[in-house]
């Protein structure tokens, strides 16, 4: 490694908690293209503007998707970034792996790449960082020998990705490890071919708690929930009253819907149960007392994104009740899928996420058009949100 | 995406269109040509798998032929 000063990055390496310089360092003993990243990100933090821009290439032959080419806009000054292209590796569903599989990735990147890698990136894929032109095919050909596939990336769908699930989590009301890899598997075509007007996420969480922050973060988003009513357990309840739990104010007091009454004598608690919007609450704080019902499933929501043509959006809920459960279950999930994709790759505009295409043609038409019957829980409280208006053929003047 | 093999007549029309323009996305080329998307989509496919055409990333995806656009300036 040469000589040259990094006083600034060097101020990240600082405090308790893991540094990717520290790492960045480590991997630039080794390789030359690692060390000018390095004087890159410092140059960077100097000129107060990244150096870097991507775009061009987008994959090896026959794929659309999964390798974002990256190039410095100084490549005199940092030769061995002239291109310093990323590939991105589909995820195993709640990201499970075995040793053998992180050396087998890490020993091919060592190869064909900077050795950087990022676990994960936002939309749960392996990132691979830093590769040139002549390395993306062979290093594709390894990964492919190793089991691995390239995740999305451009106007395809991205790799679906998935909470841990009830591989590891109670909560879980539907299977999201299998609904994730069934997904995945069933649209290969669209994750590897981009066809789109701009990218779509779907993303699985097995409870509102929402632990892939799918409501923000996807374009789809299957939320686990279930359509009876919580199941409490009184003699659990007494247990946290006795333990000191103030039941009315913690529990009671911060439900959105006060759907939970609590009798502070006979130390009961009862739920109206059509008034219960599912949000986790109650169950989060009283585990042992508290349960998701009985009849589980997912509910299906359209349109979340981040700031791009329009501001963030969270997502719509679509469909209330999806069982989530059988082969049949998910293909009518597929069904409901296709219906809107089509809608969105006929009416969206190029970059145009479909939770802009929603909002600019209006819900009714959205609703219409993918045949989706409107239910009252599209809207927050009665005329709260009214988007959802009469065709003017159904007026009766 | 449709299943099955493309239709060789539009897979030449797909590849005729895009040596008159530099780059296109495929609803533009369907649209160029008068042919439905999703069969322009399995024609797109399978140019790419045979190097006649390749995917191309600038803030969005588009078509064009094999190594017509090269690296962002």
């Amino acid at each position: 490694m040469t000589e040259k000063k990094t006083p600034q990055l060097d101020e990240l390496e600082k405090g308790q908690w893991p540094s990717f310089v520290t790492e960045i360092k480590k991997a630039a003993a080794t390789n030359a293209a690692s060390e000018d990243l390095l004087h890159l990100l410092e140059r960077s933090y100097e000129d107060r503007i990244g150096h870097w821009k991507h775009g061009g290439i987008v994959g090896v032959r026959g794929y659309g998707g999964g390798v974002i080419g990256r190039y410095t806009d100084l490549p005199e000054e940092y030769p061995n970034l002239a291109e310093f292209h990323t590939i991105r590796l589909a995820q195993p569903a709640g990201w499970f792996y075995d040793s053998k599989a992180l050396r087998s990735i890490c020993d091919i990147w060592e190869k064909h790449g900077s050795g950087l890698t990022n676990f994960h990136g936002s939309t749960g894929d392996i990132i691979m960082l830093g590769t040139t032109t002549d390395h993306i095919q062979p290093a594709f050909d390894e990964f492919s020998e190793a089991g691995f596939d390239l995740g999305g990336s451009g106007s395809d769908l991205r790799s679906p990705s998935c909470c841990v699930g009830p591989a590891r989590c109670e909560y879980a009301c539907y299977d999201t490890l299998e609904a994730c890899h069934n997904i995945t598997n069933e649209y290969q075509d669209e994750i590897h071919r981009p066809m789109w007007p701009y990218k779509f996420k779907i993303k699985f969480s097995g409870c509102a708690n929402d632990c892939t922050a799918s409501i923000a973060r996807s374009d789809c988003s299957v939320i686990g929930t279930w359509r009876d009513t919580i199941q409490i357990d009184q003699d659990a309840v007494k247990q946290y009253a006795a333990d000191g739990l103030d039941i009315q104010d913690r529990v009671c007091d911060k439900c959105p819907t006060r759907c939970l009454k609590f009798n502070s004598e006979t130390k009961e608690l009862t739920v109206i149960g059509e008034d219960c919007t599912r949000c986790m609450h109650c169950i989060n704080y009283m585990p042992k007392a508290i349960r998701a019902g009985k009849v589980k499933g997912a509910t299906i929501l359209f349109g979340g994104k981040s700031t791009i043509v329009q501001s963030a959006f969270m997502s719509w809920v679509i469909v209330p009740f999806m069982k989530m459960e059988s082969e049949d279950d998910f293909a009518e999930f597929k069904d409901l899928m296709g219906r809107v994709w089509e809608w969105w790759d006929e009416n969206g505009k190029t970059r145009e996420r479909i939770g802009e295409t929603i909002y600019r043609l209006g819900m009714g038409k959205f609703l219409r058009e993918c045949e989706l019957p409107p239910v009252p829980q599209m809207v927050f409280r009665p005329r709260a949100n009214p988007y959802v208006f009469w065709p003017q053929d159904e007026i009766i003047k | 995406m449709d299943k099955g093999a493309a239709n060789p007549e539009i897979k030449d029309k797909v590849v005729a269109y895009l040596h008159t323009v530099q780059k296109a996305k495929s609803k533009d080329i369907a649209t160029a040509i008068g042919e439905k998307k999703s069969a322009v989509d399995l024609a797109v496919k399978e140019l790419t798998a045979e190097d006649i055409c390749e995917y191309l990333y600038i803030t969005t995806t588009y078509i064009c032929i094999k190594g017509k656009v090269g690296a962002p300036e």
